[in-house]
């Protein structure tokens, strides 16, 4: 186990370095520099400013330097934001998303796994097919639909939650935009569960079971729930991620101040080490979220366990 | 008789900024307009903007200026920091110096291009000792200029003209601008600030007008135009920065006069390069295609109502006559009959139609009027004119280097004075992208530049900006105008060219919302 966890760390380094070197290359190629404006610009001031961000400096020097402060955890000053380093707005931003996100997961696990069950539970009923017709809803319609739909009914008719804004620790502030995130997959994690619980149910250990006389809310719990855990599983990975890059959207409507208004708005202002840095921050984030699941598979699925 | 509502008990304000948020609120460094706001509330210059947009005496509460125009003394109040310090003649001296040197790689430092030296010492040839501002006395700043500015008393309103307070720049470097060791001089002090989020400002008891400074409390949150007409509906925002042109009469239907709109100090102006095909040496083209836009059609449909159209580059400006070329007067009719005559002059027919691709950054406001603009052309001359959008920074590059050909080339002026509009087209400018260049415009845009009488130099201007008209140097559509969502029960301010509306004069009735 402990060499197959190392085995996994090792090879997250070459592939973060590629996700850098990516980043960092498409970033230089784009036209139009960090400091270009629509405003006058002396050109001797353009040169002072470009070289305190060594943007006067040969490209592979730049890169170089990019790659040795990155080694060393540090993603360097914001071009855009003045006096403030890289480091600095993704501690500001990231605990932003990943209340928003940790708490939209919950919700989608809570409400999806539940509804998918119960589905399951009785196939075919109503209480099958009302709550997969409106999953299928939750998927088909988009997050900036969505989120608007929740402003206009929660914040401006019943004016029960604010509209937007960001105070930590805030549940009122958090409960918007987390539903808003958590709408498509819990729908997604109700068909799956139910898809999968069905699939559990109809296995021979569990008739086995049944045939043991035991109850039914001790068959699925004990029998069948870990099975259906796997495709939930697989699915949780790229989930997670999306939670945490689909917040984008999610922040510019309710005008949250996490690292994806600072993604977006670093690429438009070519704010080369914002980018790079957030890059480089979720790629490794997917990377450490995948080898969780993978590391969760293992304890789902003893043949996997017992292969590594 | 009835008495009106009275004030409210909680003097606490939110207004919205550009989603683009604040990137610097240091006064030396920061350029964009949310943090101009914020600074125009935390800080005050030797001249502070009244309600109405006009500048009036700040931290100087009076001046005097030399016969040419040169040179201006400054009389300071007893005015004090944040903190209780003084606010002394060398904070202001302290402050452009740090402005100009290059050390600090200002993006504003060409704004304080007026002041002597400025330049050479931004370009790093001078010592920044050497810049034209000094402290005679600890009440007195003496300013000496290249040329007589007219417009300075509006220059010393802006935020790279404010004192700093040094011992806090000494003492926590880039952090200064941190809520715990911000000093500032103006109504209000900093609290709270979120990085590309929200930023509270509070009441400074030790302004020295704080008695008549209202507000206890101002909230400034970035947020995109759709935010913030959504959040005002809720009720947690009083004042927008904006909203979407396309929604102003629905808006008008709902909000009645809290709909706010005025004249703003902007151009929409389509750029001719004057130096590339189809446009080099052919004033009959560009004379054919800016007679070829109906003005009021666009303004009326496209717009909605909200600008004013546009026949000469320099929006309306208080005491300045815009020259208004002849034929903007004829109907619409005889303008179309002339577009076409100088079109077939230019050598183009319906056979041999006009090809050209308008380039515009990506944004919808801009896609609807350069459609319009191009059907126009279409349809008055049967020119066929592609748009083509592109990224903001992309189209800004291919522009300066003058690889297009017909392109978006708007401008907000940086201070109440043709000049702002008009050095645009003077030879070898940084940003005349059209490549004009004329002489005789240059000639007049320099003598006005050393004419210390103010109605003289005006009149110079107009003759120059004439010039540009005849030329045809560029294609103006329309003037800006500024777009608010404002509570009713918000009051003390007034719309004003610059859009800049100060907290310190507002204030809020008793209403019925939270």
């Amino acid at each position: 186990m402990a060499s197959f966890l190392l085995r996994r760390l090792l090879t997250a380094i070459p592939t973060l370095l590629v996700i850098a070197t990516l980043a960092f290359t498409l970033l230089h190629l784009t036209p139009g520099g960090p400091f270009d404006s629509d405003k006058v610009l002396v050109p001797q001031i353009q040169h002072a400013i470009e070289a305190r961000f060594h943007l006067d400096e040969p490209v592979w020097r730049q890169y170089l330097r990019y790659l040795a402060d990155l080694a060393r955890g540090d993603f360097g000053p914001s071009f855009q934001y003045r006096n403030t380093s890289v480091n600095e707005l993704i501690a500001q931003g990231l605990p932003v998303d990943a209340a928003i996100g940790a708490s939209a997961m919950l919700i989608a696990l809570l409400v999806g796994g539940g509804t998918g069950l119960l589905a399951a539970s009785r196939p075919g009923s109503w209480r099958d097919q009302l709550p997969m017709s409106l999953a299928m809803l939750g998927i088909s319609v988009p997050v900036f639909v969505t989120a608007p739909l929740l402003i206009l009914l929660f914040a401006m008719r019943l004016h029960w939650l604010p509209a937007g804004d960001w105070v930590a620790g805030s549940w009122r502030h958090l409960l918007l935009p987390s539903l808003a995130l958590a709408l498509p997959y819990t729908a997604y994690i109700a068909r799956i569960v139910r898809a999968a619980a069905l699939d559990a149910l109809g296995q021979p250990w569990i008739r086995t079971a049944r045939a043991k006389g035991l109850p039914t809310h001790t068959i699925v719990l004990r029998h069948a729930l870990r099975p259906t855990l796997v495709p939930l599983v697989s699915f949780l990975g790229p989930a997670l991620a999306g939670v945490l890059t689909g917040s984008i959207v999610i922040e510019q409507v309710f005008g949250l101040p996490g690292i994806g208004r600072f993604f977006v708005t670093g690429a438009l202002n070519r704010d080369y080490t914002l980018v790079t840095g957030i890059t480089v921050l979720y790629g490794a984030l997917i990377i450490g979220l995948n080898l969780l699941v993978d590391l969760c598979y293992a304890w789902l699925d003893p043949r996997v366990r017992n292969r590594t | 008789m009835k008495a009106g509502p009275g004030l409210a008990a909680s003097q606490r304000l939110a207004r919205a900024v550009d989603a683009g948020g604040m990137r610097s609120i240091d006064p030396s460094i920061s350029t964009d307009v949310p943090a101009a706001h914020v600074l125009d509330d935390l800080f005050e210059g030797l001249t502070r903007l009244r309600e109405d947009g006009e500048p009036g005496p700040g931290v100087a509460e009076r001046w005097e200026t030399s016969a040419d125009g040169r040179i201006w003394i400054f009389h300071l109040r007893a005015a004090r920091w944040s903190n209780g310090a003084p606010v002394r003649a060398a904070d202001f001296v302290y402050a452009w110096r740090r402005t100009v040197d290059p050390r600090t790689a200002s993006d504003y430092a060409e704004a304080l291009a007026p002041v002597r030296n400025a330049l050479a010492i931004s370009a790093g040839s001078m010592s920044v000792t050497e810049l034209g501002i000094t402290a005679p006395d600890a009440r007195t700043v003496r300013v000496e200029l290249n040329a007589p500015t007219p417009f300075l008393l509006s220059l010393l309103t802006k935020s790279y003209t404010y004192p700093q307070y040094e011992p806090a720049i000494r003492a926590h470097g880039d952090d200064w601008v941190r809520p715990e060791f911000m000093v500032s001089n103006g109504a209000f002090r900093l609290q709270e600030y979120v990085i590309a989020g929200r930023v509270t400002l509070v009441k400074n008891p030790l302004y020295w007008d704080a008695a008549r400074v209202r507000l206890q409390q101002v909230t400034y949150l970035p947020l995109d135009r759709a935010a913030q007409t959504e959040r005002f509906f809720a009720g947690d925002l009083a004042f927008t920065d904006s909203f979407a042109a396309e929604q102003t009469a629905w808006l008008r239907a709902r909000l009645g006069d809290q709909v706010v709109s005025a004249p703003y100090l902007g151009n929409f102006v389509l750029g001719v390069n004057v130096t590339r095909p189809p446009f080099a040496g052919n004033r009959a083209l560009r004379m054919a295609l800016t007679l070829g836009v109906d003005r009021e059609t666009l303004v009326r449909y496209v717009r909605q109502g909200l600008y004013e159209p546009a026949w000469t580059p320099t929006p309306p400006l208080a005491g300045y006559t815009a020259p208004v070329p002849a034929w903007a007067r004829l109907p619409q009719a005889q303008r179309h009959a002339l577009a076409r005559r100088f079109y077939a002059q230019a050598g183009y027919s319906a056979q041999h139609p006009l090809r050209v691709d308008l380039h515009y950054p990506t944004d919808s406001d801009n896609r609807r009027t350069y459609e319009a603009v191009a059907a126009m052309w279409r349809a008055n001359l049967g020119a066929e004119v592609g748009t083509y959008n592109e990224e903001f920074r992309v189209q800004l590059n291919e522009r300066h280097l003058k690889q297009l050909a017909l392109f978006h080339y708007a401008w907000i002026g940086d201070y109440p004075d043709p000049l702002t509009f008009l050095q645009l087209f003077q030879t070898g400018f940084g940003y005349n992208d059209g490549g004009y260049s004329n002489p005789r415009y240059d000639a007049l845009l320099a003598a006005a530049g050393n004419d210390s009488d103010a109605a003289r130099r005006l009149q110079t201007l107009a003759q120059a900006e004439t010039i540009l008209n005849e030329d045809v140097a560029c294609i103006p559509l329309y003037y800006y105008a500024t777009r608010h969502l404002i509570k009713s029960y918000v009051r003390g301010w007034t719309s004003n060219i610059q859009d800049r509306n100060l907290s310190q004069y507002m204030y809020l009735l008793e209403h019925g919302e939270n």
